[in-house]
């Protein structure tokens, strides 16, 4: 595809993207009568992710139109935004999200929640990843690199369980179990 | 006073404050490592583009032809002492107009040249900026290993930091186009935070991922290579990358290229050479691998021919037949960069990226602002974290600077980490209002100075030179309008009678 046909189908979903977004953000801004905008911004959202597949590629296509309608959301949402005064501050701020869990703090329970976060977390996630490696169907590159992929998200998803988790023990359970099965598992069947 | 009614559904409002205090405890952990790795992430997106700025003298081409690779191969190991273990030339491309070839030595020294059309070296490549820049964001100028792990888990932390964010937004929809500025700091940053975390989500997981990936494979594979290969890594890789020849130490000529780059051009027509490795040119055992693209639109579309020494071609992989696996491989760095759309995605990369460095950024301003609300101000880390901040874009833009004098490294690294020291040092003499207009003032001045400095010291035989000029000028202009708009002065005379 010669830059200038590139540059002309990221137009068109970059368009898309902006009306997508402006369908939405007018559906979430109305008290009543919702529906039909919401279902024609997330059909046009679709619609270009679709056809951005089709026109660029399968994987790069989508890729594209993801980024661009990231960029196209933040400016529909950067051209609504609204001018508080200073004095609406104090109001504001009663009208805020939750605030953080306080916990009763001690050494101990702190080093544990945070080694399970880090390296035992990390353990327990390289066990799941080398286990879907050596146990799941399909070819070789294709299982590592999935139960690579799989290290970091359940690692992440680990650290974000244990920091937030005040059973301190059932989740060291959960991660030494799941190390001690995975690599077990792993162990026991070799990479064919 | 309006009651607040306890939500019953999913996530109950305990879920979501002991959420929040694991993503707040985690962002606070990693705060200055997330936005440092995202600030030069954001920049390392032109990665190409910096290369071509610091090389504007570099003749310009869209393709060289075998004899002029062979002459310039030859040109470049007569200049490299000692024996050679790799070579890796790049081809003239889009992105990057001139050919560059890099000389492993067998001491682990790295030399790059510069080519021209004809294949006359005409000088070691310049490179000093775009490899610290890059080395920065890769593996923070640790020791490889180490520093790469770090990068990893930073990663990691980014990931879990986007999950457990999106776990503690219970208003996600209620507030999917709110962005309410002024009045309220808190509200403002929390505003600005959830935004950009959630609408740019995919661009968040896409860097997160592939990043935390690429910078825990050394591990990964070592864990692999431990648990069902007895320790053996090399099997590993093995499954990745093309066998080599049986090994040959005796020595014998360069190896020639010629006939090979023949034999792909009948193999392959019309496409293009992206790089080829030679290993262990001079002995028997030499090979060379090529690197072309098949021109398709797939993401990893890249097919690869080696060679040995007498030019039999003993491995093929062709990009349409490679499998998920091999596809996603080959993706990993075109993603994690926004190398794969032209210009505009990497326009669009770098401002998800500013938008991710802001994320870092803008949690520990929701940190400090909360404390201040509930009267527990915590002035000295506010100070810090002000210096953190402009103290980066500082020390980036000092770092660049130098790099007109010298083409090293090393003078890069120490004047980044003397002036990034010195502008945290500040956080003890100065407010952070006063550092953060010093810091902004200071960046701008920096990057209009090295916008009009560049050219007179470089020359400016390359437009996209220019280009990065111009942009670094505009955003030096930018950065200092924001302070010239803070001056009691300038606000007074503004303000109407």
């Amino acid at each position: 595809m010669t830059g200038g046909a590139l540059l002309g189908e990221m137009a068109v979903i970059f368009g898309g993207a902006i009306s997508g977004s402006w369908l939405l953000r007018r559906a979430w801004s109305l008290k009543t009568g919702k529906a039909p905008w919401r279902w024609a911004g997330l059909s046009l959202l679709a619609i270009n992710l679709i056809w951005s597949a089709w026109a660029l590629g399968y994987a790069r296509g989508p890729f594209i139109a993801l980024t661009l309608l990231a960029v196209a959301a933040l400016g529909v949402i950067a051209s609504g935004h609204t001018l508080r005064p200073a004095k609406a501050g104090r109001a504001a701020r009663e009208g805020l999200a939750p605030e953080p869990a306080e916990r009763a703090m001690s050494a101990w329970r702190t080093t544990l929640r945070w080694s399970l976060a880090g390296p035992v977390g990390m353990i327990a996630a390289m066990a799941l990843g080398i286990s879907y490696a050596v146990w799941a169907p399909g070819e070789m590159q294709t299982r590592l690199l999935i139960g690579g992929l799989i290290v970091p998200l359940a690692w992440g998803g680990a650290m974000a369980w244990t920091l937030a988790d005040s059973r301190i023990l059932r989740a060291t359970a959960m991660l030494v179990g799941t190390a001690v099965f995975g690599f077990g598992a792993a162990m026991l069947k070799g990479f064919t | 006073m309006t009651k607040v009614k306890k939500s019953t559904g999913f996530p109950s409002s305990d879920l979501v404050r002991a959420v929040l205090k694991g993503h707040s405890g985690l962002g606070l952990a990693f705060a200055a490592l997330l936005y440092l790795v995202c600030l030069t992430g954001t920049i390392a997106v032109f990665a190409n583009e910096f290369q071509r700025w610091e090389n504007p003298g570099a003749e310009r081409m869209q393709m060289m032809s075998a004899d002029a690779v062979q002459a310039a191969y030859l040109g470049a190991m007569e200049r490299t002492e000692g024996p050679v273990e790799h070579v890796l030339i790049l081809m003239p491309s889009e992105d990057r107009p001139w050919p560059t070839l890099r000389f492993d030595a067998e001491d682990g020294t790295q030399t790059t040249w510069i080519a021209d059309g004809a294949g006359r070296i005409t000088g070691k490549v310049r490179e000093g900026w775009t490899k610290f820049l890059t080395r920065l964001h890769i593996n923070l100028h640790l020791p490889q290993s180490w520093g790469i792990f770090i990068i990893g888990l930073t990663g990691v932390a980014l990931l879990s930091s986007l999950i457990s964010g999106l776990l503690a937004h219970p208003r996600i929809f209620r507030d999917a186009f709110h962005l309410r500025l002024g009045g309220s700091r808190r509200l403002q940053e929390a505003d600005l935070h959830n935004r950009i975390g959630v609408w740019a989500l995919p661009f968040h997981i896409t860097v997160s991922l592939t990043g935390a990936l690429l910078g825990l494979s050394t591990i990964i594979i070592g864990a692999i290579g431990l648990a069902v290969f007895q320790g053996d890594t090399a099997k590993v890789y093995a499954i990745f990358t093309p066998p080599h020849p049986a090994a040959d130490a005796r020595p014998a000529p360069p190896l020639d290229l010629r006939p090979l780059f023949a034999t792909v051009a009948a193999r392959a027509p019309g496409e293009r050479i992206n790089y080829l490795v030679i290993e262990h040119p001079t002995e028997m055992g030499a090979a060379a691998m090529f690197e072309v693209e098949d021109g398709s639109s797939r993401l990893a579309n890249a097919n690869s021919y080696a060679f040995d020494r007498e030019g039999k071609l003993y491995y093929e992989q062709k990009a349409a037949d490679n499998n998920v696996g091999q596809q996603i491989l080959g993706s990993l760095g075109l993603l994690h960069f926004g190398w794969f759309g032209g210009g505009v995605i990497k326009i669009a990369y770098a401002l998800l990226g500013l938008g991710l460095t802001y994320l870092a950024a803008g949690g520990v301003n929701i940190w400090l602002a909360r404390r201040r609300d509930k009267g527990r101000p915590a002035p000295g880390w506010e100070s810090v974290w002000t210096a953190t901040v402009w103290g980066q874009p500082v020390a980036l833009a000092c770092a660049a600077f130098t790099a007109l004098f010298t083409p090293l490294v090393a003078p890069l690294i120490w004047t980044w980490g003397i002036i990034s020291i010195a502008v945290l040092g500040a956080a003890a003499l100065l407010p952070p209002a006063t550092l953060s207009r010093f810091g902004r003032a200071i960046t701008g001045a920096l990057l209009i100075v090295l916008a009009l400095a560049h050219p007179a010291f470089l020359g400016m035989g390359d437009s996209m030179a220019l280009i990065v000029d111009g942009a670094l000028g505009l955003l030096g202009l930018g950065l200092l309008a924001t302070v010239v708009g803070q001056v009691p002065m300038v606000r007074k005379a503004s303000q109407p009678a």
